[in-house]
């Protein structure tokens, strides 16, 4: 029994961290309608990142690390919007969505350029495991979960009690209608960026502190988010966020049927199900709030 | 000699398997960017069968058939949505046979790979049969060109371009639009497959590595950049882009930097795919529009 409430704590520590990632791609797609697959190179920037601000000439510790290397991630996020998307966003779908894949091929490859192919980590003393009543939680992960409680709770507010998050969501509803309102486009459109940018690299450098760094850790946690993405139903922000708890408990869950080899099957092919039975999302029901 | 031969076999297989992902992407409009699980279904499934003791011919015609019937299996629920979804489920569909193919093995020896896959009996080994594999190659290329062509022309591939640029128009005109987009699915999962054994029966040896999304992004390029929804486009795009592989390696690059030049490479691809989407989203052979 408490192994399997062991695995649903792992779960629910993995699933915060996708939660953070399918937020800002559910973001994305509210208002400009289309899946950025570049998203998952946002958060293998923002985890590498972190690595010079650590090392000379900057030696900073990871949590002032972190806030230069999220910087840096924010305007990547941007660059991508002002150089590429901003200009074939009212062309061809195919033609945006052939540009982000390239764009993810060029942002991963670059990764690989300068850091090289091979595992790396932050090379942090590993923390002591706690243990309460046979569960085991690192001090890693707690902060990690905090981290993710913070930025979220963030987010909730940013969107029910500020100006610009309400215009957000106003957008999102729909786009056309916003803007005869008189809501600045652009100021929406730059808020959504630096969000989803902000916790796609927030996103990253947790995985990153209790996992290792990889150049493939974008594509493969771009798949898993959108997986809890498509839960939640497409542009829905809450529903990404249970979208993403949920995948990282089924995913800890199915270790202990399936062989380790498989635990990224589990959300893929969870995506295929969930399009063949329910395309509008199990938490569609939710919705509203967006 | 030999060289060049080689380099124009490369360059032929690759010219199918853009012409099969040409059919799905040009001229019906899917995004499938998981194109490559086709090519290695057909490559596993032909490889398994001659290993086993089967012909050649009849393992390629098998793998065809597998590639064509996972490729209608995946179509009747990924097709249920557009555009982007679509993108993704393919994409996840990708990362879901490489995973297949690395972790079951008692069927595909897991990551060490087939070795040892024999050529087509009249086609003798090494070197000596590189020009009976290249008429080959061209035989097959012609084949699948003219297949092609016929159907692109024909009443069936106007329609798929009716699809392509508003499902609505070919649903008012009483065209069964997911039965087409299924259809151009499977033929083009079968071409993938013919691409995939030929591959596979060249090369002789073949392992999960070799079906990852570089390479979908590879034959996406060739595709973008040669044109898409033309018959020429594909086949130009992937002679050039093989034959741009192989020139990078007579450029004499320091051994210091040869671990640069893959994902310098990768790059260069990413970087090309954005800037054709920006500047010239037709490729060098525009579809001519009436």
């Amino acid at each position: 029994m408490t192994y399997y409430v062991q695995l649903i704590l792992n779960g629910v520590i993995a699933g915060s961290i996708y939660a953070l990632f399918a937020v800002g791609l559910t973001m994305v797609y509210g208002v400009f309608r289309f899946i950025n697959f570049a998203h998952g190179e946002l958060i293998a920037w923002g985890a590498y990142l972190v690595l010079p601000f650590m090392h000379i000439p900057f030696s900073l510790p990871i949590y002032y690390a972190a806030l230069p290397a999220l910087v840096v991630t924010v305007a990547i996020g941007l660059a991508q919007d002002r150089y590429v998307y901003r200009h074939l966003r009212h062309g061809n779908r195919i033609t945006l969505l052939i540009a982000s894949i390239g764009l993810s091929y060029l942002l991963r490859n670059g990764i690989r350029l300068i850091w090289g192919s091979d595992l790396m980590t932050y090379g942090l003393e590993p923390t002591r495991g706690l243990t309460f009543a046979g569960l085991s939680i690192t001090l890693t992960q707690i902060s990690m979960m905090a981290a993710a409680v913070l930025f979220l709770g963030i987010l909730f507010l940013i969107l029910t009690r500020t100006m610009i998050g309400k215009c957000l969501r106003a957008a999102a509803d729909n786009m056309e209608l916003a803007d005869i309102m008189g809501i600045s486009m652009k100021k929406v459109g730059l808020t959504v960026w630096v969000l989803a940018s902000v916790f796609a690299g927030v996103g990253g450098i947790l995985l990153a502190l209790d996992t290792n760094l990889e150049p493939m850790m974008g594509l493969i946690n771009l798949i898993k988010a959108f997986a809890a993405v498509l839960l939640g139903g497409a542009g829905n922000v809450w529903g990404a966020l249970l979208g993403g708890l949920f995948i990282g408990i089924a995913e800890n869950l199915g270790v202990a049927f399936l062989s380790p080899g498989y635990k990224d099957f589990i959300s893929f092919s969870l995506i295929i199900l969930l399009l063949l039975f329910r395309p509008k999302g199990i938490f569609g029901i939710l919705g509203g709030v967006r | 000699m030999d060289y060049l031969i080689h380099t124009l076999i490369v360059a032929l297989i690759f010219s199918i398997f853009s012409i099969s992902l040409n059919l799905e992407l040009g001229y019906t409009g899917l995004y499938n960017f998981g194109h490559v699980a086709f090519f290695g279904i057909g490559a596993y499934t032909s490889s398994l069968m001659s290993l086993a003791g089967l012909p050649v011919t009849l393992g390629m015609a098998c793998g065809m058939a597998v590639a064509g019937g996972v490729g209608a299996l995946l179509a009747i629920p990924a097709l249920r949505l557009s555009g982007d979804y679509f993108g993704i489920a393919t994409l996840a569909f990708g990362e879901m046979v490489r995973l297949f193919f690395l972790n079951e093995r008692w069927l595909t020896k897991g990551p060490m790979g087939l070795p040892g896959i024999p050529r087509p009996f009249y086609i003798e080994e090494g070197v000596a049969g590189l020009p009976l594999f290249l008429v080959l190659c061209f035989l097959l290329t012609l084949a699948v060109y003219v297949t092609v062509h016929y159907l692109t022309t024909a009443p069936f591939g106007r329609a798929l371009k009716v699809v392509r640029e508003d499902e609505y128009v070919a649903q008012a005109l009483g065209k069964d639009v997911l039965s087409l987009k299924i259809r151009s699915m499977t033929v083009g999962s079968i071409l993938a497959g013919l691409a995939g054994g030929l591959w596979a029966h060249y090369i002789t040896y073949i392992s999960p590595g070799d079906f990852t999304l570089n390479e979908t992004i590879l034959v996406l390029l060739c595709v973008v950049l040669g044109g898409r929804g033309t018959n020429w486009g594909p086949i130009l795009g992937a002679f050039v882009i093989i034959f741009f592989q192989e020139f990078l390696r007579f450029l004499p690059i320091p051994a210091d930097f040869g671990r640069l030049v893959a994902p310098l490479q990768g790059m260069i691809y990413g970087g090309v795919l954005v800037f054709l989407m920006l500047k010239r989203p037709g490729g060098l052979l525009p579809e001519y529009r009436v």
